[in-house]
């Protein structure tokens, strides 16, 4: 890692330069939503202009950049009796911008799930090694939570990420690419000043979160209540609509379908992007559904992504962005619903016997 | 398929229409960069859109439109004894449609509406299933003629084809539109299924479940929903009724 | 002005994350790449039941085909193309290189698509994937198998590969349970199972037709017939879930050590390599960590029963 500082004026004549040759995706106002609050998108951009750099959150993340929600992972050709399969993992190169810490980390947490174990993904490789990624912090927004899952701050996973220390971007640059494109461009090493400025900032972050989610000892909780009725008092207002797990920048369940070209001459084979709260999702051939009920399905989101899954070291896989709380028209949220879930045991009457000593 | 060691053979197709506008099987005739290779799946016996050929030999038969005249169940009937496979072609034939928006007004003051003086046969608009028995159902209004490709191509296939149980949100989501209730509207997608790659929405306009409602639909939580959003009763009911999909639960809030 | 592009040729991915990233399949990461299938001729078509029916097999390329080893439990991705991929339970014997079996069910999209193939016809299969019963761990000691219904699939692995180990087990006992006598799959090998591989076969049917003419009941009625060494005894035990419930809390209650006990279990897998998430147990991958369990992890697991 390499620490320089760039002024903001220059720092956008390098990002121009970046997105002018390639393909890009930034942060965009697409709405305005009925309080007159801006709505952006991680959205393709072709100069520095469209970039909203001063945005306050995506409702959707660039996880789709990555892992798209409809992603082709072979093709079959017919012919004569017979078929050849053709298993492609080229991929563009884009370069993403204005990826949030939590994003990142989102990001970094694909990589275990997808490149660890035995059978590392190629196409999410294919498009990780080609995606560089441009990050900057931001405030935190009153539901914010990632200090809560400790990923409010990110160390990797990025090309080069800006802090805003005021009239400068202090840059930590991750990649030797990114290093030497900005070579051209006027940076300069970090003053004293600028260090200070830096961790005056990064305190101003630390301190503003208004939204904490105990989650300390929660995959060992999870299991314990794993028959307990709140998942059903939960699942019972869940619309069981999936826009969770499509905002979400973590949620990658899939699954895979295929489907004849209308000539009949070839078939291809495709992942969609799924969500665990939809109704047929644990659903086997022959229709028996092994989570019929809505509450169950929930429950499998909260578990996948508070005690995390045997695959990726039970680690838990939210980042605490709450785009999922923000997006979910029944009001559920991962604040609410385990908060809920703590005091429901902490209140039970059994529990809370009187102690020894008073006794 | 030659590499399973079948041959495929061209399905007899008869196109029918009752009360509709047609547009659904005009749809058929869309996204002409397809069709030549969905023709040539195609042996058409029977379709007014597409083809002068009018005979009564047919596998496949799609029906288009809601039944609303006595000499309409009798002519459906005889479709189904001489179709291996009856299709409900649109959401009129699957629920009846936007023509059912009569059926909650008295049947006189309609036809006086619409025909003044002139005598007319008329009765409640009533979906296709009432009267026969229904193979495959392609919702839509009008159908998308992906779903309709996927579907021909599964018969000639002889491979299954399932309408998606989820809701239409998902492929709104994935299609990363602003949500509607963010704009202050009330939108059918989460109860509504999917399948249309949220056409509406993305168009910023609600969806009105043309396709009816989805699999495990949350009713209760939905209601809850709208009521706060500000909307009554009524006004749900009115959106429910639209397409006529959503029949049974507004009979069981009834 | 710099260039600014950059690029990694998708290409030169293709083999770089898998050296060495495969322990189960050694060199074979070479040829089976994720999502590349080995190319399969079906050679022969046994019709089983209605329901039911037996397929062979054989890996058209001979360098695959040698490559291509199981154990007994696990299962492998059948492709048929155009249609689709199911999780399919390997019947045959891991010994036999020439032809893999694979005994299927008409339940969904892609099983009914290989109803309608002809033999002769090309398909793929990916894998083998998950684990597999512990023949090696048995060596020296009792086996008790119980399969209802299709769950003889699964079991005809481990079958056959005790027949051909048949000096390194003692008692070897095989249950079979089926709904109604024409759903008992196999029965012209039953003789065979007997005789050659020296298994104690015993058959019971829940409704008894008129030809019918051994026993009859639920599969739990035969452990009345015989006596069970808990300590020197390992159980395999496949069927559908309510019949494994049944079974293992018996065996518990006879004595057998619940890590003795192994159950394979059926979920609908999409990718078969631990990343769809479908086909999920609790917070275990069943084609990762399955669908071979043994009874303590699977008592462990919410949701598996």
């Amino acid at each position: 890692m390499i620490y320089k500082v760039i002024s903001k004026p220059e720092f956008r004549a390098f990002v121009d330069a970046l997105v002018r040759a390639n393909t890009s995706y930034g942060p965009r106002q697409v709405d305005t939503d009925r309080n007159g609050d801006p709505i952006y998108q991680f959205m393709p951009v072709s100069s520095a202009d469209e970039i909203a750099f001063d945005y306050t959150v995506t409702t959707s993340s660039a996880k789709h950049l990555l892992m798209p929600f409809r992603g082709e992972l072979s093709r079959f050709n017919f012919s004569d009796g017979d078929w050849k399969q053709q298993v492609d993992y080229e991929t563009q190169p884009i370069v993403l911008i204005g990826l949030r810490p939590c994003d990142i980390s989102a990001i970094n947490i694909l990589d275990e799930v997808m490149l660890k174990g035995p059978y590392p993904s190629p196409y999410y490789l294919a498009r990780r090694k080609n995606t560089f990624i441009i990050g900057m912090d931001h405030l935190p927004l009153p539901d914010c939570f990632c200090k809560s899952m400790n990923r409010h701050t990110v160390n990797h996973g990025f090309s080069l990420f800006c802090s805003d220390i005021g009239d400068r971007y202090y840059l930590s640059i991750n990649s030797a690419k990114a290093f030497s494109c900005l070579k051209e461009f006027r940076i300069d090493d970090p003053t004293d000043e600028d260090n200070c400025r830096l961790i005056e900032r990064r305190k101003l972050i630390k301190h503003s979160f208004e939204t904490n989610i105990e989650v300390s000892g929660l995959p060992v909780f999870l299991d314990i209540e794993f028959d307990s009725p709140i998942w059903q008092k939960w699942g019972d207002k869940c619309l069981s609509c999936g826009s969770c797990a499509m905002v979400c920048p973590t949620c990658y369940c899939y699954s895979v379908e295929e489907q004849f070209d209308l000539d009949l001459k070839g078939s291809r084979r495709e992942s969609h992007l799924y969500s665990c709260n939809l109704v047929d999702f644990a659903q086997v051939a022959g229709g028996h559904n092994f989570r019929p009920r809505s509450g169950d399905r929930l429950k499998y989101r909260y578990y996948h992504h508070y005690r995390g899954f045997a695959a990726n070291d039970n680690q838990q896989i939210c980042v605490g962005c709450n785009r999922c709380g923000r997006t979910c028209l029944a009001n559920i949220n991962p604040k609410d619903v385990i908060n809920d879930l703590r005091l429901e045991r902490e209140s039970c009457l059994t529990c809370v016997s009187t102690s020894p000593d008073k006794a | 398929m030659n590499h399973l060691g079948f041959e495929l053979e061209k399905i007899k197709i008869g196109s029918f229409d009752f009360t509709c506008c047609e547009g659904c099987q005009l749809q058929l005739a869309n996204r002409e960069s397809h069709l030549p290779d969905f023709l040539a799946l195609l042996d058409i016996r029977n379709f007014r859109e597409i083809s002068s050929e009018r005979l009564d030999d047919y596998d496949i038969a799609l029906v288009e439109g809601s039944i609303t005249r006595s000499d309409e169940i009798r002519r459906l009937k005889s479709i189904r004894e001489k179709a291996k496979v009856l299709v409900a072609f649109g959401t009129c034939a699957c629920f009846g449609g936007v023509n059912a928006l009569k059926n909650k007004f008295p049947q006189e003051e309609t036809i006086r509406t619409v025909y003044k003086d002139k005598l007319v046969e008329t009765m409640p608009a009533a979906k296709i299933s009432d009267f026969v028995t229904v193979d495959y159902s392609i919702p839509g209004c009008p159908v998308s003629k992906k779903e309709v490709e996927e579907v021909v191509v599964g018969l000639v296939t002889r491979s299954l084809v399932t309408l998606p149980k989820y809701p239409v949100c998902v492929e709104c989501k994935q299609r990363l539109n602003t949500c509607l209730f963010d704009l202050g509207e009330v939108c059918l997608g989460p109860i509504s299924r999917a399948g249309c790659d949220a056409v509406c929405p993305s168009g910023k306009t609600v969806c009105l479940g043309c396709r009816g409602p989805a699999e495990g639909v949350n009713y209760d939580s939905f209601t809850e929903l709208v009521k706060e959003k500000g909307l009554s009763t009524e006004e749900m009911n009115e959106k429910l009724a639209f397409y006529n999909g959503f029949t049974d639960y507004l009979n069981h809030e009834g | 002005m710099p260039d600014m592009r950059f690029n990694i040729p998708g290409q030169s991915l293709n083999r770089e994350p898998f050296i060495d990233k495969i322990p189960d399949f050694q060199k074979k990461c070479e040829v089976m790449i994720t999502d590349r299938g080995y190319k399969c001729k079906i050679t022969n078509i046994v019709p089983l039941t209605s329901q039911e029916k037996l397929f062979l097999l054989r890996i058209v390329d001979p360098m695959e085909r040698a490559l291509f080893t199981f154990r007994p439990g696990q299962f492998l991705m059948l492709e048929v193309p155009g249609y689709g991929e199911a999780p399919i339970s390997i019947s045959s014997s891991s010994s036999n290189q020439e032809f893999i079996e694979l005994c299927i069910r008409k339940a969904g999209h892609v099983t009914s698509a290989m109803f309608e193939a002809r033999q002769g016809a090309m398909v793929s299969i990916r894998g083998p994937f998950g684990t597999s019963f512990p023949m090696e761990a048995m060596r020296g000691h009792n086996v008790l198998m119980v399969a209802g219904g299709l769950g003889i699939a699964p079991i005809r692995a481990p079958l056959f590969w005790i027949g051909n180990h048949r000096d390194w087990y003692k008692d070897v006992r095989m249950l079979y349970g089926a709904k109604e006598p024409s759903q008992l799959l196999f029965n012209y090998q039953f003789d065979e199972w007997k005789k050659v591989s020296d298994v104690n076969l015993m058959t019971i049917v829940e409704h008894p037709d008129d030809s019918w003419k051994g026993r009859s009941g639920m599969i739990t009625a035969l452990f009345d017939e015989f006596t069970i060494d808990p300590d020197n005894t390992f159980a395999i035990v496949c069927g559908p879930p309510v019949m494994f419930k049944f079974v293992c809390s018996h065996l518990d209650r006879l004595g057998i050590p619940m890590n003795r006990m192994f159950v394979s279990l059926e979920r609908r897998m999409h990718c078969g390599m631990g990343k769809c998430c479908r086909c999920m147990v609790g917070s275990t991958f069943t084609c990762l960590d399955g669908p071979v369990f043994d009874y303590w992890s699977v008592m462990n697991l919410k949701e598996a029963i």
